[in-house]
């Protein structure tokens, strides 16, 4: 089974310490003070495309959209079990939304003759979630998003279950080749150690500029998208808590109006 | 401006919530709100919805008996190209983002996901989310189109009373083939009994401020009410009210909850690594100057001993 | 059979040597709450065939490598460190829990265990008391004395304020000394004991190269753990190495700090492993309690070489034992508590967490605490 799993490296911003600033043109944020991690839910979808791999053989091939700087996490997804390895990169990729991203993915997976393809469900750092269902329908292939347990039942379909609100899991089955979104928590992301990204840092990495991509300049970037983010603003929100005020009566209802309104309760 | 086409969802014979708040959000943005309803025997759904909708069309196909995102995508697809609304509301739930993307590819069509806030600007959407975890808000600038597709965050707004009285329209299935290449098998219910915290969309956090093994119980109604788990922190479990398992923190669980209720804890940051990825954190704790205020959006400075209970029923009072 | 004297443990840690005594074993303070049995591990580990299998027992996650054993040890072996052999077998196979593996990330993706990013690494240094700027030194500078300040000291809150008096002390004695700024690292110490071999040896690698590129006397540490790495196990680091109480004690009695307000309490001295067992400074800790106004100095009864180790060190930090057993911490409180204690004394920052943390379990927040000597050396000054 040859599997392909996309993996993002983000800007660990889940500390509520880590101050996001946008920058002069309103478009980006000041990246100086974020450390980079490899987006959660891709890290599960590495761990799952390895243990496939460790019971059904085959090869997995790690495919990243970013600059030279995201070979740390490419290295680690190596590290762990992947073979092969292609990163796109070219400054004319900047600013793609989710079907710009996603027409990219495309044209690095598209000749591989692939089983099976898997991403993360969402990116923490734009959170829409997207990308895998519209690479799916890019490809032409079958899609399940939000999975968190894969099971093999021949070499033509695969058993999944899609986590849904309150922990449901949905079973589908589904006919490979096909697109698999990776829900966290499916599995237990195992750890790469120094020694073996430093191993794996001898395998190439296939980096692959616009012209390799075969795709148009305007149907990458800012020129390819259908929904770019046009204005970064702050949120009215403070930062500190707000504190509510009164007697146990009184902010025991206000609470509960809160989680009321937030859809908690 | 066009109609507004929202996608009702439903799952095990009830229809979810999101379905009319985004109504509701269909009726504050003005023009035809259209609601389309897929399902199998579904005409109370069809009821409730036409109460906020100016028409119901549903398609009422054992094809639509339970959720598969392809047969979606596809019978969506053919009523946007007949119904050409000019705003497409679809939840950004488990079953949304098994849609939205493949959808809007199919149609050839401009999208956008997890929008918190959606204003009309003539034709256009003007679409709000949320980056880097809620830290900044960005608007979407959409390419021209006839149609634009919007995946809507869950409890962004509240769903309002309704006050339509829409006509339901039956329509043929437009989906003429099975969909084989995904089929749906079966639900699978969460375990119970055995919670993993990881996993908690909403958790009842307790610290050593519950004073003693016997406030437990109290803090077990609370979160049985609001179908919480219970966790705590590492001080708790070394004192034995808690198992290992529940414990949140460096070295214990990391939790990502929807909600974090913190009862007397006070936030040290062995503690707060565990916790710091949860959406939304409420504390509740006497000393106004424990650091867990730092990390909540809503904070209480009491005895937690006299505010729980008042939120108990409180929630007792709210669920009738 | 395999030729034993060429098999990778026993040539690694000198197995042979062991006589099987059993006075690491039953001088180890952890077999009061875990299974542990550090002499079977020596005496099994013999066997190549069974490595393997050794390194996933769970007991090799509850040495807290206090460094008893090694002490006790006639023949001067070190059997802990089997522990983290095995330990290192995990860690290559990236098994190991994830509450380690975090950690461990962090400390390759930011340069510290913390999870937090490297460039707020000195975010702690603004606000200091009567301190306007904290020096921090270019490559090739000159300063008498260079401090590493421990990532703990850098991003816990609770922790900070010892980063915060050390500066104030370095100020107030007029010491010629200097931080490395946003470029300071993990000193690798805790990814050692997590088993990650290769790891420690690319902080031993960077540190070293960056330690070595300031016109420096010294290098001086805020955490023993850090102390005891730089000293004793970097490869070629060529710089002296204290810890902050040798310092202090030393301008203390060169009359360049001076200690005026009254601490009227009386203090007992937990001694750090990493300080106590494992670098045998025993005696500066307590000078130094002793030069503050007002300090009576109680002893425990297991203190200097038989002191009790918190659980701190040894990536326990990091890894819970299941161990539901009375924590140690929790222990030494009990023991202060019976010396009549107001102030336990530590000398690290583990040591402050994890006896702090048993002091609120037992409920002795009124009537007792835990300080680091930096911050009784802050309500000194």
């Amino acid at each position: 089974m040859n599997i392909v799993v996309c993996v993002k490296q983000v800007p660990d911003t889940s500390d509520p310490d880590t101050e996001v600033h946008i920058d002069g043109t309103g478009r980006g944020v000041d990246q100086s003070k974020f450390s980079f991690v490899i987006n959660d839910a891709d890290n599960y979808a590495v761990e799952e495309a390895i243990l496939l791999k460790e019971k059904h053989g085959g090869e997995v091939t790690v495919v990243n959209i970013g600059p030279e700087a995201a070979n740390q996490v490419i290295r680690m997804a190596l590290a762990k079990g992947g073979d092969a390895a292609i990163r796109l990169d070219d400054e004319k990729f900047a600013f793609s939304d989710v079907l710009a991203t996603a027409r990219l993915l495309q044209s690095a997976v598209k000749d591989g003759g692939f089983d099976l393809i898997m991403a993360g469900c969402l990116a923490s750092d734009d959170g829409y979630g997207a990308v895998g269902v519209t690479l799916a329908q890019l490809l032409g292939l079958p899609h399940a998003a939000m999975v968190k347990t894969v099971e093999v039942i021949d070499d033509k379909k695969l058993k999944v279950g899609r986590e849904l609100e309150g922990g449901l899991l949905e079973m589908n089955e589904i006919e490979m080749p096909c697109v698999l979104t990776i829900q966290t928590g499916g599995n237990e992301p195992r750890y790469a150690s120094f020694k073996g990204i430093r191993e794996a840092s001898k395998k190439e990495i296939k980096v692959m500029d616009l012209g390799a991509t075969g795709l148009a300049e305007d149907q990458v970037g800012e020129a390819g998208s259908c929904a770019i983010m046009a204005q970064y603003s702050v949120p009215e929100v403070g930062e500190l808590a707000e504190i509510l005020e009164g007697d146990p009566g009184t902010t025991s209802a206000r609470l509960a109006e809160i989680l009321k309104e937030k859809g908690l309760v | 401006m066009g109609d507004i086409l929202v996608l009702a969802e439903h799952r095990q014979g009830e229809l979810r919530e999101v379905t009319l708040e985004l109504l509701t959000l269909a009726g504050q943005l003005g023009g035809n709100v259209v609601a389309l309803l897929l399902g199998s025997g579904v005409d109370d759904f069809a009821g409730k919805i036409a109460g906020y909708a100016d028409k119901v069309l549903v398609v009422d196909d054992p094809m639509f008996a339970n959720f598969n995102g392809m047969a979606y995508q596809a019978a969506l697809a053919e009523i946007i190209k007949s119904e050409k609304p000019g705003l497409v509301l679809i939840g950004n739930t488990g079953q949304g983002m098994d849609v939205i993307g493949a959808l809007a590819v199919e149609l050839g069509l401009p999208f956008t996901t997890d929008a918190v806030a959606v204003k009309m600007e003539g034709d256009k959407p003007e679409v709000t989310r949320q980056y880097y975890g809620g830290k900044i808000d960005g608007t979407i600038d959409f390419k021209d189109a006839d149609t634009y597709i919007v995946g809507m965050r869950e409890a962004a707004i509240p769903a309002g009373e309704g006050g339509k009285s829409g006509e339901v329209a039956k329509i043929d299935n437009p989906v003429t083939s099975e969909i084989t290449a995904r089929k749906f098998l079966e639900y699978v219910e969460a375990a119970i009994g055995d919670v993993d915290i990881t996993q908690s969309t909403l958790l009842v956090s307790v610290g050593r401020g519950i004073r003693e093994d016997k406030n437990m119980p109290m803090m077990e109604e609370l979160a049985g009410l609001m179908g919480a788990d219970i966790s705590g922190s590492r001080a708790v479990v070394d004192a034995g009210w808690l198992p290992t398992d529940r414990q949140v923190g460096i070295s214990g669980k990391t939790v990502k909850p929807k909600l974090y209720l913190a009862l007397g804890i006070s936030g040290a940051f062995q503690h707060v690594t565990g916790m710091k990825g949860s959406d939304l954190v409420v504390a509740i704790n006497k000393d106004p100057d424990a650091p867990i205020f730092q990390y909540a959006d809503y904070g209480i400075v009491d005895d937690l001993l006299k505010v729980v209970p008042a939120l108990i029923d409180k929630l007792k009072e709210m669920k009738g | 059979m395999s030729n034993i004297e060429h098999n990778a443990f026993v040539q690694k840690y000198d197995l042979l040597g062991c006589i099987q005594c059993g006075r690491c074993t039953g001088g180890c303070p952890v077999t009061v709450r875990t299974p542990l049995n550090v002499r079977r591990f020596v005496y099994d580990t013999v066997d190549d065939d069974r490595l393997e299998e050794l390194s996933e027992k769970p007991d090799i996650w509850d040495c807290t490598t206090c460094n008893t054993c090694a002490i006790r040890c006639p023949k001067g072996l070190e059997p802990f460190e089997v522990l983290l052999g095995l330990r290192a077998m995990r860690a290559e196979e990236g098994n190991i829990e994830p509450t380690a593996r975090d950690a461990l990330e962090s400390m390759f993706n930011n340069g510290n265990p913390w999870g937090k990013p490297a460039a707020k690494r000195t975010d702690w240094m603004e606000g200091i008391e009567g301190v306007e700027k904290v020096r921090i030194l270019e490559p090739g500078e000159k300063a008498d004395v260079l401090i590493h300040t421990c990532c703990t000291a850098c991003y816990d809150p609770r922790i900070i304020p010892l980063a915060k008096n050390l500066v104030r002390v370095l100020e107030a004695a007029g010491v010629d000394y200097g931080f490395m700024g946003t470029e300071e690292k993990h000193c690798g110490s805790e990814a050692r004991r997590l088993g990650e071999e290769g790891l420690f040896e690319y902080f031993d690698e960077e540190n070293t190269e960056l330690l070595g590129s300031f016109e420096v006397n010294r290098l001086v540490t805020l955490s023993p753990h850090c102390f005891n790495s730089f000293k004793n196990e970097y490869t070629s680091l060529d710089l002296p190495v204290q810890h902050y109480t040798q310092l202090v004690a030393e301008l203390i009695e060169d009359k360049k700090l001076e200690l005026k307000n009254e601490i009227g309490s009386s203090v007992v001295f937990h001694d750090p492993c990493y300080l106590g067992k494992k670098n045998l400074v025993f005696d500066e800790p307590r000078y130094i309690l002793g030069q503050i106004p007002g300090v009576e100095i109680a002893e425990f009864f297991r203190n200097k070489e038989r002191s009790l180790c918190c659980e701190g060190g040894g990536g326990k930090m990091w890894v819970e034992s299941e161990s539901k057993e009375q924590r140690l911490a929790e222990t030494r409180i009990a023991d202060a508590e019976a010396l009549g204690a107001k102030i336990v004394a530590v000398a690290c920052p583990f040591c402050l967490l994890t006896l702090e943390d048993a002091l609120k379990v037992r409920g002795l927040e009124e009537e007792m605490r835990v300080a680091d000597i930096l911050e009784l050396l802050g309500e000194a000054l």
